[in-house]
């Protein structure tokens, strides 16, 4: 028996006793309203089951590697860590040793190389220099090389090692305060020989079996290996600038074949290094007259880079007195290698405030004025910029970075427009290296 | 006890008080000792605490002073290394140039108090003996960078016969 009651008597036609044909209608009806009911209640119940999930899953890198993904050392926390600087997702890291964290990318492997210095009991015990392999992927230990434990530990990023241009061998550079390179076979991963250098130091690519070196009386020496990583020649140039009067730093940029090296007090030397023999050109100077009574100065843990399509020279500057090599950036100067001139001047903003590791931004949902306000004191804390690199894409950007901070600055290397803030998640930045051939990625660049 | 004897036993009770006090083990603030030759303690320049202090002129690293050491002795449990980059500084006391020699601390975690660098005629690292971003803790038991000190080892000769060639090693 069916009664016509609350809400449902909108779906009956009429009232009073249903004949036998209504009821049939009515049965159809209910079974309607029983299916819609089931189907809400089914819906219900698909959104809150989630698919079951397998435990011990690892991400790994996607391939290629983007060429605006930055590794970024962290001297506190004796690692590298991976950024995207479009959006600054976290993409991994790797750890460190003793000094620095600073990798090797060779373009022709999917491989990264860090030398690497621990010993046995933390701060005592054996010591042991290793080189060590990690699949550029997973982003694991796949092997080492263990190296004489001589390497030298250093506060900046140039010159500690390096890769032959076909990345079959790696040179480290070893300081006792005796200089030599360990070569290691990447290839066979063995350890090749210990290169006594006398008087020289760091070491820098200089072709597929060549790496050269400073030398303390302003020579270029060149390290000649055969094909198995043996050398078979050291050759010292003529001094090709002067150590007293006005030495140029190590924080060497390559353009192609050629090294570029900026002196104390700011001229630019070029060893092209395409021949058999280096060729060195006149300096030039990087400042003006005009720079120079205003003090302008080159400086920086890392002050130079270069974009190699476009042959772009980007150099850190700040206004000091003699002897602040080592002091941080303010502007950014732009030049054209090609015509020795300069493009433009950017001024640089703070790589953005962090503590511990993490961002210290606030005020950008506040209320006019209070987020101007608020935008402009983060903006004005002065914040040393210590590196600067570029990505060597055709929509390139330009990363800075300071020890102070854990932020990176992000701009247009075009145009210099700044971007935005990208944080690392690092207490210091210290080692800021933008790896454009590494395994695949658009090729050029500094490694 | 007359007014004048209440007045007199307020009186001894107020000297003796004060003797008192006189007498307790309290610290007195006394200015540091100026060190024959050194400059004046109570100044930036004469103060191993501060960044300006004469000797560091080309140092690079944490204060040994402040980090359990001296500006001449390393903190306990470290290692002074004997392997070590110089600076050539100016006294301000006698207006002489100093040779000074940055000796790391080592075999500890870094001292993470002082952290001082200056550059005043430090050079790159291919002129190993002036540059101050190597780590010079070489020929000690562990290259674990604690702290630096800043020793007096000579006077500076001219600047010429300072800078020697380390580059004409033998081939």
């Amino acid at each position: 028996m069916f009664h016509r009651v609350g809400c449902f008597s909108f779906f009956l036609r009429s009232g009073g006793v249903p004949a036998p044909a209504m009821r049939h209608h009515l049965r159809i009806r209910w079974s309607l309203i029983a299916l819609v009911l089931l189907g809400i209640a089914g819906a219900r119940t698909g959104r809150a089951d989630l698919e079951i999930e397998q435990t011990g899953q690892v991400a790994s890198l996607p391939q290629p590697p983007s060429p605006h993904w930055a590794w970024v050392g962290d001297p506190v926390q004796r690692r590298s860590v991976l950024v995207d600087l479009e959006n600054g997702r976290m993409l991994g890291n790797l750890a460190g040793g003793e000094g620095l964290a600073i990798a090797l990318f060779p373009r022709s492997r999917r491989e990264l190389y860090m030398p690497r210095t621990h010993y046995s009991r933390g701060d005592h015990g054996e010591r042991v220099d290793a080189l060590i392999f990690f699949d550029s992927t997973l982003l694991t230990p796949v092997g080492e090389v263990i190296l004489p434990p001589k390497r030298a530990i250093l506060a900046f990023t140039s010159g500690g090692s390096a890769l032959s241009d076909d990345d079959r061998f790696a040179a480290v550079f070893n300081l006792t305060p005796a200089t030599s390179i360990s070569i290691v076979d990447l290839e066979a991963r063995t350890f090749v020989e210990e290169v006594s250098t006398p008087g020289c130091s760091l070491v820098y690519p200089a072709g597929d079996r060549r790496f050269a070196m400073l030398c303390g009386n302003g020579a270029l020496l060149l390290v000649t290996l055969d094909e198995a990583g043996r050398v078979v020649e050291r050759t010292r140039s003529a001094p090709f600038f002067d150590p007293v009067k006005d030495p140029v730093t190590e924080k060497a940029a390559r353009w192609g074949e050629t090294w570029l090296f900026a002196s104390f007090e700011g001229y630019l030397y070029s060893v092209d290094l395409s021949g058999a023999e280096p060729r060195f050109s006149e300096p030039w100077s990087l400042l003006s007259e005009a720079d120079r009574e205003a003090s302008w100065r080159i400086g920086g843990t890392r002050h130079l880079a270069v974009h190699q399509a476009t042959g772009r020279l980007y150099s850190l500057v700040h206004q000091g007195g003699p002897d602040t090599h080592k002091d941080a950036g303010s502007e950014l100067w732009v030049y054209d290698l090609a015509t020795r001139t300069r493009l433009q001047r950017i001024e640089l903003e703070n790589p953005g405030l962090t503590f511990m590791g993490l961002p210290i931004e606030f005020g950008k949902d506040w209320i006019w004025p209070f987020n101007r306000l608020a935008g402009w004191l983060l903006a004005s804390v002065p914040i040393p910029i210590d590196e600067v690199q570029v990505t060597q894409d055709a929509a390139p950007l330009l990363v800075t970075a300071g020890t102070a901070s854990g932020g990176l600055g992000i701009y247009d290397a075009l145009n210099g427009e700044f971007l935005r803030h990208i944080y690392t998640g690092n207490m210091a930045n210290l080692g800021l290296q933008l790896p454009s051939g590494w395994a695949g990625a658009a090729q050029g660049g500094n490694r | 006890m007359s007014w004048m004897g209440r007045s007199l036993g307020i009186l001894c009770a107020l000297v003796l008080a004060g003797v008192t006090v006189l007498l307790l083990p309290v610290v007195r603030a006394e200015p540091p000792a100026v060190q024959a030759g050194e400059p004046d303690p109570s100044t930036p320049e004469g103060d191993p605490g501060a960044a300006e202090y004469w000797r560091y002129c080309a140092i690079d690293g944490y204060l040994a002073d402040c980090c359990g050491g001296t500006h001449t002795t390393c903190p306990p449990g470290t290692e002074m290394s004997t392997v070590t980059w110089l600076g050539t500084c100016t006294n301000p006391a006698d207006g002489k140039d100093y040779v000074i020699s940055y000796n790391d601390c080592c075999g500890k975690p870094p001292g993470g108090r002082c952290f001082v660098r200056r550059t005043e005629g430090e050079r790159p690292a291919y002129v190993t003996h002036k540059n101050n971003d190597i780590n010079w803790c070489m020929g000690t038991s562990s290259i674990a960078y604690n702290s630096t000190v800043a020793v007096v080892v000579g006077v500076a000769a001219s600047e010429q016969s300072d800078v020697s060639d380390p580059g004409t090693g033998e081939e």
